[in-house]
């Protein structure tokens, strides 16, 4: 494979400040490569010392082979394009003055556009999508759309690489995805190399064949998303705690931010959560984010909520998956229940196979634990059973349980509970 | 296939202004103390025209007219243009670089500069018109070439240059340059009134010979800065964007900042400074055709003459017999619309 793009030890510096210090590495031609790295690492400045705006003061910046910084610009500017973070433009340009600005590297030193250059211009807009844009002012166009024209004067120079700096960071998330999948679609069909400065570490993982990871001025590693994005890296480069997991759909590293941070005040009490099926899961992540020590039950292997728990490890009942709740799981979910504080079901379905987890719940109350129910449908509409949960259900609520509407509604009474009660291994 | 409607489109705007100036320079000919009628001065400019101006009969007006209507009048008009044009297209080349709407040769101190240039060349060569003619425009240009650059380099903070230090740099050196103008004035004597004349501008006095000094400069001016019409377009996107897209930013600075310097300072050399004319123009004229350089340049160009011209007829009549110094007329109309332009913050200026 070649290599497109050859950086040597480059030092670069602003006035006295130095701000990279001995990077090396090569990004192969046809490559989807990522900068990542914490703020202040360099990453801007790298990219401005590879698009030949600021002079590295040691080292060199090979484009091709050739030193990117004894070629001509109007070179440079034949083989490479670069789409800046912010392009604001303030001027009443139209969409398609703006894309066909994109043909000056190709242009004679006084020569106007000529039928190639609107032609290029054209295929441009249609990748980009953005030729029913091409009348409109580009002051008129959303900032999505601003973004893709931009893309679209990089594409009309006809680079063999591109250069992006954090090309979504001001975008919304549908546009974000449009954004990068264009890019993709373009690394892939035409060969473009790409190198993009992603502040997002899980679209860098999405989209990029090699991340090069920055820590204060100097490459931390270099290699594939997985290799790169280990919880080890984040935490010692971000001084994060994060989870990588594989994510489900692309196999690609996903990192989930913990909330668990030592400036939120940890909750006391234990909480047991009786749920299945997705219903719980982020009430899960909530309590485990808030600091209680959480259990959950009974849950079938493989469910949303089985994944949830065992991803933020809690501690928890669980089943074969679509087999009912066994005597032996429910006496586990029993005994988790009487060390907890207090109990709460989620807005969960009820089949013959998990009404036992009902009873579970009446027995707590019947040991005196405080009960809260989430009810966001009626029990009417998911009781599976003929009646018989709906019966167990409104015997719950008769028993003392707590009804509330939400899971910001349980947050607020279980810090109000917790407060007058102590914790079970006080009493 | 937009780009034919795009050329035609342009050439339709210039074509229309260049009949209006036309018009123009042909209504104001006829102003004047000397009562010629309109008729009479429209026969003797028509004659001028060569092939069909034989077919035109002679009128029975006397001989000294057709003197005061070519070797006063016209000149004269064709001079305001000149300087009009040149002062416009400088502005929009400013405003352009700068990438700053209030940007002007006047605001930037450019203008005084070369005043300043103009004077001292006049008083240390004590008036001697046969040497004067030459040198006094060149001093300008350098006096002026100075400032510009002075002014820049205060204004810039490392690669950036912030417009509302731009305006504030340019302002002061304009102060302290015309200032200093002024202390020459007041113990040069009897070369009072001619300096004061370079320190507020006008045209009276002025003929064929200046027309002559001004037109090579004008010209060199205004096709440099043509030529580069198309980047500077890029230009407008930001230094570095334009610089990806293959554009020497920094030799192309040079080369406009001398163009529109050398433009303003050989207007200055022969009109003295006349506030404002590349401030007011360049921005009605982007209203009207939108900021493409490739037809601003040329639409704020033709407007910017066409403007002088009016200008200066207003000043030989507003006031007759008495004239007034055609700077103060700019100056009249320029004050109020820069204030204005500063308070119009939200809009983008371009």
């Amino acid at each position: 494979m070649t290599m497109i793009l050859k950086i040597n030890d480059i030092e670069c510096s602003y006035g006295t400040v130095k701000v990279l210090n001995g990077l090396t590495f090569s990004v192969s031609s046809g490559s989807f490569t990522g900068i990542i790295g914490p703020n202040g690492s360099g990453k801007s400045t790298l990219l401005k010392s590879l698009s030949r705006v600021l002079k590295p003061v040691k080292g060199t910046v090979l484009l091709d082979e050739k030193d990117l910084y004894r070629m001509d610009t109007q070179e440079v500017a034949k083989k490479m394009a670069v789409v800046p973070q912010e392009t604001a433009v303030n001027f009443s340009f139209t969409v398609k003055d703006i894309v066909i600005m994109g043909r000056s590297p190709h242009l004679g030193r006084f020569q106007s556009e000529g039928e190639k250059d609107f032609a290029a211009a054209r295929q441009a807009m249609v990748m980009t999508d953005t030729l029913h844009l091409a009348d409109r002012q580009i002051t008129a166009v959303s900032g999505g759309e601003r973004q893709r024209v931009i893309i679209a004067k990089a594409l009309t120079q006809e680079p063999e690489i591109i250069l992006l700096d954090e090309p979504t960071s001001h975008l919304d998330i549908n546009h974000q995805v449009e954004i990068l999948s264009l890019l993709q679609q373009l690394n892939r069909e035409n060969n473009l190399t790409i190198i993009s400065v992603f502040h997002d570490l899980n679209q860098a993982a999405q989209y990029c064949d090699s991340i090069i990871l920055m820590e204060k001025g100097a490459v931390f590693t270099v290699g594939k998303p997985a290799e790169v994005l280990t919880a080890g890296n984040i935490k010692e480069v971000y001084g994060a705690n994060v989870l990588v997991r594989k994510h489900p759909a692309t196999g690609r590293p996903s990192i989930i931010l913990l909330a668990r941070d030592s400036q939120i005040d940890s909750k006391n009490g234990r909480v047991h959560v009786v749920c299945g099926g997705g219903a719980g899961a982020s009430l899960l992540g909530l309590l485990t984010g808030q600091g209680y020590a959480v259990s959950a039950g009974v849950l079938n292997a493989g469910d949303v909520d089985w994944e949830t728990a065992r991803f933020l490890d809690i501690r928890m009942v669980e089943e074969i998956p679509f087999l009912p709740v066994s005597e032996r799981s429910h006496q586990e979910n029993i005994e988790l229940l009487a060390d907890a504080d207090i109990c709460i079901l989620a807005n969960i379905p009820f089949g013959w196979g998990n009404l036992k987890n009902l009873e579970a719940v009446s027995f707590a109350l019947e040991q005196s634990k405080s009960v809260l129910i989430i009810e966001e449908q009626d029990i009417k509409e998911r009781d599976f059973t003929d009646g018989k949960a709906e019966l167990l259900y409104n015997g719950l609520k008769k028993k003392g349980a707590v009804v509330l509407r939400d899971e910001a509604a349980v947050l607020n009474t279980l810090g109000d509970l917790l407060a007058v009660k102590p914790p079970a291994g006080q009493q | 296939m937009y780009q034919h409607d795009r050329i035609w489109q342009r050439r339709t705007i210039v074509l229309i202004l260049l009949v209006v100036l036309v018009l123009t320079v042909v209504l104001c000919t006829t102003i004047g103390p000397a009562g010629i009628a309109f008729t009479d001065v429209l026969t003797m400019l028509l004659r001028r025209i060569p092939w069909i101006g034989s077919m035109i009969p002679r009128g029975d007006w006397p001989a000294n007219y057709e003197t005061i209507v070519f070797q006063m009048r016209l000149a004269r008009v064709i001079l305001a243009a000149l300087v009009g044009a040149g002062l416009a297209a400088s502005g929009v080349v400013l405003q352009g670089l700068l990438i700053n709407p209030m940007a002007d040769p006047y605001v930037l101190g450019i203008s005084q500069g070369a005043a300043l240039g103009a004077t001292v060349a006049m008083l240390l060569l004590g008036g001697t018109i046969a040497l004067g003619i030459y040198s006094v425009p060149l001093a300008a240009f350098l006096c002026g070439l100075a400032t510009a650059i002075i002014v820049y380099n205060l204004a810039r903070v490392g690669n950036r240059v912030q417009r509302s230090t731009l305006l504030l740099a340019g302002i002061a050196a304009g102060l302290f340059l015309s200032s200093i103008t002024s202390y020459l004035m007041i113990t040069s004597g009897q070369n009072a009134q001619q300096i004061l004349f370079w320190m507020i501008g006008g045209f009276a006095g002025r003929g064929w010979e200046h027309v002559k000094i001004l037109l090579p400069y004008i010209l060199t001016g205004y096709l440099l800065m043509h030529l580069y019409a198309r980047k500077m377009n890029i230009i407008l996107l930001g230094e570095e964007p334009a610089q990806h897209l293959g554009i020497d930013v920094e030799k192309m600075k040079k080369v406009l900042l001398a163009a529109a310097t050398l433009t303003t300072t050989s207007a200055v050399s022969v009109s003295g400074v006349i506030a404002f004319v590349g401030l007011i123009i360049p921005h009605a004229v982007r209203l009207l055709v939108g900021p493409d350089h490739r037809i601003l340049l040329p639409a704020a160009a033709l407007t910017g003459a066409t403007f002088l011209i009016m200008a200066d007829a207003l000043a030989r009549v507003a006031a007759a017999p008495e004239e007034i110094p055609v700077g103060i007329i700019t100056a009249l109309c320029g004050g109020p619309f820069f204030i204005y332009l500063l308070r119009k913050k939200n809009h983008p200026g371009f």
